[in-house]
């Protein structure tokens, strides 16, 4: 579903943030990227979302070639993909199912379909009596969930978290660990970037470790 | 669509007095515009008229011999651009001089008792660009003759009147060409502070997953809809203005010209000045959308 051969990404200052980056995540499976502050982890999720160019190598996804893809097609990529936002993107001036509803809007879904699925998606990450607040008015873990049943609304095939738990105090976290885990029963692929020791410790998952740009074993 | 008239109205809504400022600027720089048409097409249409009215009349001396009208007569029929010729004899010329001030029942008219007019060959010329060099020509061939008592072709004027609106012409061509691309900077700054306004909402949306024709859509729609709604308000102005001109004056005008009316710009005009308030919009939307949606705009 996800493959890097050789991935290299320098921002122009003295180490390259990826150096030669070269891993696999299969259909459905869920993996936790891991490592230290400044590792590089967040700059791997943003290439695989395309938010990011990358200098050298190959990078496929879900059966394209990303680095191919014209920036008016990359539509096309992103709509495979729920993407967590470590800051959340939460629009202050709509409401949490406006929020959600939005993420439907945009890809030109109908009316039914948008509340059925809004709904849905708010079931699951237990917010519907929230549904009519803003998200100023949300604590953060809900504020996080409400992201999440934005990025998954759309049932994308892929899901990028970074570090949807980070801040987190660690009841909610496992709570919203289990949203994942969720998804990936129903077939998603979900690449989960955390800090976190103690949950990868805790979980059955493939860990990835990046230590300054570079792959290391766990 | 639906979903863009929505965002269209709810980026007006946010913006509302920004787009009623935009939408006045282009209500006055249209109604300059059309203003100018309106003048335009009424001078043309008066020219017009007078043009019809354009004849080189030629006074006969009373003691004319019949040799020297026939003579005449074989000159003016062997000029090619003399378009037609009516012999006016003196006792029709004073019958219609009567006629025309019978009305005002003149004493000094009732009391004159002999005809001082003279008889005339009113001559009216093809139209044509070089009408008036032409008339001038043929007076100057005239007026030597025996039998001609003097000539008459008025409205000398009105050829330097033909100059002035191909003048007019121009100067309209280039105001509108100016105003065009003002209202366009206009709209397109007006596009801008919407987009600003939605700066965090558009990047969300290029991030999960709209295409780039979902976000423009909206922003030409509001565009369009300045710039149609600045074209319906300008002509509203300009046929409030002309309706207010034809109470006031039409008694005054028909006095100078009869027939004449004032005129408002025709269809095509409404159409064409429309659908060109339509495509400002587009393109002032455009370019705004353009700088924003490009790769080099974003970090
Ligand atoms: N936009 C950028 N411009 C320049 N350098 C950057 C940029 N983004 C990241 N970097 C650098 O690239 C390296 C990797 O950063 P990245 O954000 O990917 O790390 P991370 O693993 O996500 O860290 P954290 O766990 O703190 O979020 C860091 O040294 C960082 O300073
Ligand atoms: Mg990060």
């Amino acid at each position: 579903m996800i493959q890097l051969f050789n991935v290299r990404k320098s921002y122009g200052g003295v180490a390259p943030a990826l150096l030669d980056i070269t891993f696999s995540v299969k259909k459905g499976e869920f993996i936790f990227l891991t490592g230290p502050s400044g590792a590089g982890k967040t700059t791997l999720l943003k290439i695989l979302y395309r938010t990011e160019k990358y200098d050298r190598g190959q990078v496929l996804v879900h059966g394209m070639n990303i680095g191919k893809i014209p920036d008016r097609k990359l539509y096309t990529l992103r709509r495979e993909i729920g993407f967590v936002f470590q800051d959340y993107k939460l629009l202050a001036k709509k409401s949490v199912f406006e929020n959600v509803a939005f993420a439907q809007e945009v890809i030109g879904a109908d009316k039914k379909r948008i509340r059925f699925k809004t709904w849905e998606a708010l079931k699951n990450v237990g917010l519907t009596h929230k549904k009519d607040s803003y998200p100023p008015e949300l604590s953060g873990g809900e504020q996080q969930r409400v992201a999440i049943a934005r990025a998954l609304v759309n049932s994308p095939k892929i899901i990028l978290a970074d570090e949807p738990t980070g801040n987190l105090d660690p009841e909610i976290s496992l709570e919203i660990l289990k949203l994942f885990e969720h998804a990936k029963k129903r077939g998603v692929t979900v690449v989960f970037a955390t800090h976190d020791q103690e949950m990868i410790r805790s979980r059955k998952h493939r860990v990835v470790v990046i230590k300054r740009g570079k792959l290391v074993a766990p | 669509m639906t979903t863009s008239a929505h965002t269209t109205i709810s980026n007006i809504k946010t913006n509302l007095q920004v787009f009623l400022i935009s939408v006045a600027t282009i209500t006055v720089a249209f109604s300059i515009l059309g203003l100018f048409l309106v003048v335009f097409v009424n001078l043309n249409s008066f020219l017009t008229t007078w043009s019809k009215q354009v004849q080189l009349i030629v006074y006969l001396k009373d003691d004319i011999s019949q040799n020297q009208r026939q003579g005449l007569e074989q000159l003016i029929s062997a000029n090619s651009d003399v378009e037609s010729m009516t012999f006016i004899p003196r006792e029709t010329a004073w019958a219609n001089f009567k006629n025309t001030f019978s009305s005002n029942k003149s004493d000094f008219i009732d009391d004159l008792t002999f005809n001082p007019l003279p008889s005339s060959y009113n001559l009216k010329f093809k139209p044509s660009n070089d009408r008036f060099i032409k008339i001038h020509r043929f007076a100057d061939l005239l007026k030597g003759r025996k039998g001609v008592e003097s000539l008459e072709y008025g409205e000398k004027w009105l050829g330097a009147f033909e100059k002035f609106m191909l003048f007019i012409r121009i100067f309209l061509l280039a105001v509108g060409g100016l105003l065009t691309l003002g209202l366009i900077l206009i709209i397109s700054n007006t596009i801008k502070l919407s987009f600003y306004s939605r700066q965090e909402e558009i990047e969300l949306m290029l991030l999960i997953g709209a295409t780039p024709n979902f976000i423009r859509v909206p922003f030409m729609m509001e565009g369009m809809l300045q710039g149609l709604l600045g074209g319906i308000f300008a002509l509203a102005l300009i046929k409030f203005l002309q309706l207010y001109v034809k109470i006031q004056f039409q008694g005054s005008l028909e006095s100078i010209a009869r027939g004449m009316e004032f005129q408002f710009i025709s269809q095509p005009f409404i159409f064409g000045l429309l659908a060109s308030s339509v495509l400002i919009g587009w393109v002032g939307s455009f370019i705004s959308i353009r700088q924003f949606l490009s790769p080099a705009h974003k970090k």
